[in-house]
């Protein structure tokens, strides 16, 4: 039986893939409770905060089938796809009716340019069907100014949860939050265990719908059944495939893991924002609040976007060593160009590992845009089988 | 049309009349050789991001070399091909961030400090020496990733600082109150954090140098770019009152980036003031740029480095004249920070934060760009967007909108101002005279 067989035999699984594939059904049903339900662009939004404050938060994701009629009025065409198909149910009314605000965080430098045009937006076409919209500002650079300052806009945003729950959040209130996050990313820990330790039971894709269904329910829910799956998936057949990490830009779907691996090869690990990173780093539960809010966002593994390309090259090879991965894919969005800075240092520290590399740059999202790449993929599989 | 002969040509092809813009490239090229011999007699030299607070190094008197004005001189140098095709062999994409990623690219050229058979040196100007500092703002995802590497080549130590967005956005940040208040108008959080970012940046270059800072210095330095800008104001508001205008931006341009890389200088100082005493001059003899001026137009934008002629190709044809860019009038309106002696550090963080702000943010830049419309009684705008630059996005529809709907037609470009593969000189013009033809001339004549 393959992994996917054995993955949709198992309910809490199904379940998780069920939140994945219908993103909205949680975001009602809690609405529909009378929780209030807010949208988070960028990876750096803390939930801890907005679970505190007894609100939900979600992930915004785009929709690849969309006409981009508001987007190609008010952006720009150097715009991440992705990113521009976000913008479009932003405010095309469709995350209006969803949620009840959005927050932006500015984890790259093409959101914080949404946040502006959204601000913008605001004031001179208030009719526009736009939820209410805060920004965090963090800083990325690891300086103590820059934690510090870090801490002070934590505290800010703080005060904005603070009015949309309607109520004061006291420190005990985070710190139960935060419990519940880190429960969460500890069982998805265990997923990646399963993924990238010495036996491989769990493949890229089906860790893609595990980790991101958290972005889209219920954070307790979905850690009891993340749990269950990592105990279902320890005996579920050994996948016997060359072990691939995969870097570059956020995958929402499965569509791209899917294809990479009927090309023979297994995705072990991967960096962006959608995967792996997402339980990188704990809160700190002896820290005061809002320190533990800054040491857990600021000081996880480096993104591709707010890092300097020696710390990238450095967090890459972290990375590949800890999955045991043998070779390595990157796959860069056409106008997500701040990973092609760091390309050819990291290609060539790899290869003086003796990794493998495939580089898909400049692609065009959604993936079925791209000419098909599937001969490359199977020229690097039968590579990777060649040199496992 | 016997002076026009007299004009002399630029190696991008434009003619130029300004004494002051001959000086300044004349001086420049001096000043650059002047720093090569400073930095082989050992002294410290800082290779610098445009919108690093450069002040610093000034009053610090450490030699440095603007990271933008050294592409325009490789653009100028028509070197940028060479350059881009090392990036391609490298491994690297020739096609990202040109306008940043020059001298990185420089930095991959094993001929830059060479001289060829005739004995000419085959960098531009000689190529550049290697910094012994390099110091970026990160107001975009890739600007930390090219200096890193920039600095690794050459053997540099690495400074970043970083960029906060402004939460209190005041409108009209061109009233002159900025000058006084800008306490008032920033958020003060932003005017604290960048002046310990300042002190920080202190430390690491008394550090790398051994130069001790001195306030007095920065106070005399703020007070020479004040007055410097003062001029450029002055400047600017001159020929905005002149119809027809006495200089285009091909005049300013060049006169006025090159002399704001000098600011806090005497020299610069001296130069803005020769500037407006010779537009004034030849304002007050009547001379026109463009005699048969009709319709007076707007560049926003980074400058077209390697086809300065581009801005004059309509001046004859239909009277239409480039007489407004960023370059004379960021410096007219955004620089002058007064209370310089109550806390320079702090005057100082209160220009360099708002850099970015004023041109890259809606509304600020929308804002400015009607006030300047105005001000300069403009017929038509021309809007280039760099296509490959995340940070020069900056809200085109917002700022479209706003002077459409104050009934000034724009044209929207994407172009590159560094890389010339990626510029149709017949293409670019034939938009342009589109533009005037079905736009600027309608639009005029129906406002009669
Ligand atoms: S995105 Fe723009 S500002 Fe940033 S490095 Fe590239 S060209 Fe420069």
């Amino acid at each position: 039986m393959s992994i996917r067989e054995c993955a949709l035999k198992s309910a809490a699984f199904s379940r998780l893939k069920d939140v994945y594939d219908n993103r909205e059904q949680e975001i009602k049903k809690a609405r529909a409770a009378g929780t209030k339900v807010i949208a988070e662009l960028g990876c750096d939004v803390p939930d801890e905060l907005l679970l505190a404050g007894g609100l939900m938060p979600v992930r915004v994701y785009a929709d690849p089938d969309k006409e981009l009629v508001q987007t190609n009025k008010y952006l720009e065409f150097s715009f991440d796809p992705i990113v521009r198909a976000q913008f479009e149910k932003i405010v095309d009314g469709t995350y209006k009716e969803l949620v009840d605000a959005l927050v932006v965080s500015n984890s790259t430098d093409v959101i914080i340019r949404i946040y502006l045009y959204l601000r913008e937006m605001h004031r001179v076409e208030p009719e526009k069907p736009i939820p209410e919209v805060e920004f965090i500002d963090w800083l990325f650079t690891r300086n103590l100014l820059y934690q510090q300052r870090n801490e002070f806009l934590i505290g800010l945003f703080q005060e904005t949860v603070e009015r949309w729950a309607g109520r004061k959040i006291s420190d005990e209130e985070i710190r139960e939050a935060a419990r519940v996050c880190n429960a969460d990313k500890a069982a998805l820990r265990k997923i990646g265990e399963l993924r990238h330790g010495s036996e491989v039971h769990i493949n890229g894709s089906e860790a893609l719908v595990i980790i991101g269904s958290a972005f889209f329910m219920d954070r307790k829910e979905h850690t009891k059944l993340v749990e269950e799956v990592a105990k279902e998936a320890a005996s579920w057949p050994v996948i016997n495939a060359p072990r691939v990490f995969f870097t570059g830009s956020n995958q929402e779907s499965t569509d791209l893991y899917d294809k990479i691996e009927a090309s023979g090869v297994v995705i072990v690990g991967d960096d962006h924002d959608w995967g792996d990173r997402f339980y990188d780093r704990d809160f700190n539960l002896e820290y005061t609040t809002r320190r533990a809010i800054v040491d857990c966002y600021m000081l996880r593994e480096f993104s591709s976007k707010k890092a300097y390309t020696s710390q990238r090259v450095e967090a890459l090879n972290r990375e590949v060593a800890a999955t045991a991965a043998d070779g390595v894919i990157f796959y860069m969005n056409e106008y997500e160009e701040a990973a092609s800075w760091d390309y050819p240092p990291q290609k060539k520290s790899l290869e003086s590992q003796g990794k493998k590399t495939l580089c898909l740059a400049k692609m065009k999202w959604p993936m079925s845009k791209n000419d098909d790449f599937g001969d490359k993929l199977s020229a690097f599989a039968d590579t990777m089988k060649g040199g496992a | 049309m016997a002076e026009e002969a007299k004009r002399p040509e630029s190696q991008s092809g434009a003619v130029k009349r300004l004494k002051a813009t001959a000086t300044a490239s004349a001086y420049q090229k001096e000043w650059f050789q002047k720093t090569k011999e400073r930095v082989e007699a050992g002294e410290p030299f800082g290779y610098l991001n445009a919108d690093v607070p450069m002040e610093v190094l000034r009053a610090m008197d450490i030699p440095f070399v603007v990271n933008q004005w050294w592409a325009a001189i490789c653009g100028a140098k028509r070197m940028t091909k060479k350059y881009f095709g090392l990036l391609r062999d490298a491994g690297y994409r020739d096609d990202l961030c040109s306008y940043c990623a020059t001298a990185f690219a420089e930095s991959l050229d094993p001929d830059d400090r060479k001289l060829d058979e005739e004995g000419k040196p085959m960098g531009p100007w000689g190529g550049l020496p290697d910094p012994t500092i390099a110091i970026t703002r990160l107001t975009c995802d890739c600007q930390g990733k090219i200096f890193e590497q920039f600095a690794k080549n050459h053997g540099s130590a690495l400074y970043t600082m970083e960029n906060t967005v402004a939460r209190k956005v005041p409108l009209k940040w061109f009233d002159k109150v900025i000058w006084n208040d800008w306490e008032e108008f920033y958020d003060k959080d932003r005017i604290d954090e960048a002046v310990e970012e300042l002190q920080q940046m202190i430390r690491f270059l008394e550090q790398e140098t051994g130069k001790m800072f001195d306030m007095n210095s920065l106070e005399k330095v703020m007070n020479l770019i004040n007055e410097q800008e003062l001029y450029y104001n002055k400047t600017r508001d001159l020929i905005a009152s002149c119809h027809p205008v006495p200089v285009t931006v091909v005049d300013t341009i060049n006169a006025v980036m090159q002399a704001q890389w000098q600011r806090g200088t005497e020299w610069g100082r001296d130069h803005a003031k020769s500037l407006y005493e010779e537009v004034k001059a030849l304002a007050d003899a009547g001379v026109a740029a463009v005699p048969n001026e009709k319709y007076r137009l707007m560049w926003l934008g980074r400058g077209i480095w390697h086809d300065f002629s581009f801005y004059q190709s309509f001046e004859e044809k239909y009277g239409a004249v480039f007489m407004w860019s960023m370059y004379l009038a960021m410096g007219a309106d955004a620089y002058i920070r007064y209370h310089v002696e109550e806390d320079p550090l702090r005057a100082l963080a209160a220009r360099y934060i708002g850099m970015e702000d004023f041109l890259h943010m809606p509304p600020w830049n929308s804002q400015w760009y009607l006030q300047q419309i105005e001000q300069n009684d403009i017929d038509g705008v021309v809007y280039m967007i760099p296509g490959n630059c995340m940070q020069a996005v900056e809200g085109s529809y917002f700022i479209k909108k706003a002077i459409e709907d104050a009934g000034v037609p724009v044209l929207i470009f994407e172009a590159d101002p560094v890389d010339p593969r990626k510029w149709s000189a017949e293409n670019m013009r034939g938009f342009v005279n589109e533009f005037i033809e079905t736009k600027v001339i309608p639009n005029k004549e129906n406002k009669k």
